[in-house]
């Protein structure tokens, strides 16, 4: 049930200010992003077309409180396919900015893992400028599981097996212990603080 | 042949999970008489977890403002690389607005546009060519193949180099070696689940076997990709995935840069063909 007095009139004019959300308003409710979207096989609830009609009714807090927006592939399927060029992708990214920012102020609360995940893996680029695999893993774990401990063995648990595999076939070393670190790190602390989420 | 040096972005997981494509995409290239010059101190393109697109813009403008200086384009063997460098390039060519908050972050992200980023398989079929990639060739692959290109080959738009829902830029360089396609085109172009390997490892496992199972059934002795990602979620998790969904797969997975490495007559082991998570012994007996 829709409730009117709920509704929020700005809802959609605040995601198309967003980069990627400017072509909300396009759709026509064709259908044709979620019947495309290999996801839906996986979650038979995910619906971007049903996302994108109740983000233009100003359905703000059910839209950004949906769970559905953090299993998004980004695969652009449904930007390919679009008729509309919607940007569906880039807009679902655009909604999961804002939803993101909420549940950093604390005014909603998401029920997944991927921002917890998301920013693990962006401080590693802000301190090393690229991509430390442990370093990574040591915060994602820790703050998805709620403690330290049940953290090191939810990781022990997906990775014991495929580290060992790894390390017979050379890819993984006594190196890869270790961050790779860009020179100019500097440079990297002032993009992510000028660029990066506020 | 137009390209005969281009600047090298090898992406992070280059020099662990991927270090086979790594291997394999300088071997190629020296043996095509392409010369490639690493992008000095390069950083990561923010891969599909930094979602803000200005801070994608940003960490791609300095990679491309290092290749810039040297006058080269780059090119790439992963296709979430590409597709972050190539859409950055595009919105900074596009928007001197955006060009001048970027340079204004630091003078090492002073871009100006001048150059390009590629995938490696748009350099081999499109730039160098299939004609001048069959007279370098000494092998014959005698291997039922299921090219696999994944998401940022065909799509979005704007940085696809191929067909979003029928690619056959990588069947084309197969047929080239010798090999033969197998039934395959529902699952070209699916995504191999990577993004939510980490999130909701459940959901990445199913779509992965899917891919797998469909290349089993159709006959293929291996699957090619052109994309670390899809490498690490096929060929590094294929013995986690059979694990956890109590299946037999045993699927051999490889670069596409490995296969036109052996077509080349490049030994095996430069290839990186020790390296890949599911044993490649059997396809390594059918190159003749």
């Amino acid at each position: 049930m829709i409730k009117t007095w709920e509704l929020d009139p700005n809802f959609k004019e605040e995601i198309m200010k967003e980069r990627g959300g400017e072509h909300l308003t396009a759709c026509f409710q064709c259908s044709t992003c979620t019947i495309g979207c290999p996801i839906t096989e996986y979650v038979p609830s995910y619906n971007p077309r049903k996302i994108i009609q109740m983000s233009l009714l100003g359905m703000r807090k059910e839209v950004l409180s949906n769970p559905d927006l953090w299993v998004c592939l980004i695969c652009q399927t449904c930007t390919a396919r679009c008729p509309q060029d919607v940007r569906i992708s880039d807009l679902l990214s655009a909604i999961r900015r804002i939803a993101d920012k909420e549940a950093e102020a604390g005014n909603i609360k998401i029920d997944s893992s991927r921002p917890i995940f998301d920013k693990a893996f962006q401080h590693q680029l802000e301190k090393y400028g690229r991509l430390y695999d442990i370093g990574l893993a040591k915060e994602y774990y820790p703050k998805r599981e709620g403690s330290f401990f049940k953290g090191m063995m939810a990781m022990m648990n997906d990775y014991k097996d495929f580290g060992m595999r790894m390390f017979k076939k050379g890819k993984m070393g006594p190196k890869a212990m270790f961050p790779e670190k860009v020179k100019d790190r500097a440079v990297m602390k002032k993009i992510f603080e000028e660029m990066g989420e506020k | 042949m137009s390209v005969t040096k281009l600047a090298y972005y090898p992406g992070c997981p280059s020099d662990a999970t991927a270090i086979d494509q790594d291997m394999s995409t300088k071997a190629v290239f020296e043996k095509l008489g392409v010369e490639l010059v690493e992008v000095e101190d390069w950083n990561c393109c923010g891969a599909a977890e930094v979602e803000e697109p200005e801070l994608v813009y940003a960490l791609n403008a300095r990679n491309l403002a290092i290749a810039e200086k040297e006058g080269l384009d780059i090119v790439t063997p992963c296709s979430i690389c590409y597709y972050n460098l190539e859409r950055s390039n595009i919105a900074l060519k596009a928007d001197d607005k955006l060009r001048a908050k970027v340079k204004g972050i630091d003078s090492s992200l002073d871009y100006n546009g001048k150059i390009k980023a590629k995938h490696v398989l748009d350099v081999f079929v499109n730039d160098i060519g299939l004609e001048e990639l069959s007279s370098k060739m000494s092998k014959k692959l005698n291997l039922k193949v299921a090219p696999y290109y994944g998401c940022y080959i065909g799509r979005p738009p704007e940085t696809a180099f191929d067909d979003p829902d029928d690619p056959d830029s990588m069947d084309k360089l197969i047929e080239l070696m010798g090999g033969e396609i197998v039934p395959f085109s529902q699952m070209k172009t699916f995504c191999c689940g990577g993004p939510l390997m980490m999130t909701r490892s459940d959901i990445a496992f199913e779509m992965a076997r899917k891919i797998l199972d469909t290349a089993k059934s159709a006959g293929a002795d291996c699957i090619a990709l052109a994309c670390p990602l899809c490498g690490m979620m096929l060929d590094g998790k294929q013995a986690d995935i059979e694990k956890a969904l109590h299946v037999e797969i045993d699927m051999p997975v490889v670069y596409i840069t490995q296969l036109l490495g052996l077509a080349l007559g490049i030994d095996a082991k430069e290839l990186g063909l020790n390296k890949n998570a599911v044993d490649t012994k059997e396809i390594l007996g059918k190159v003749v």
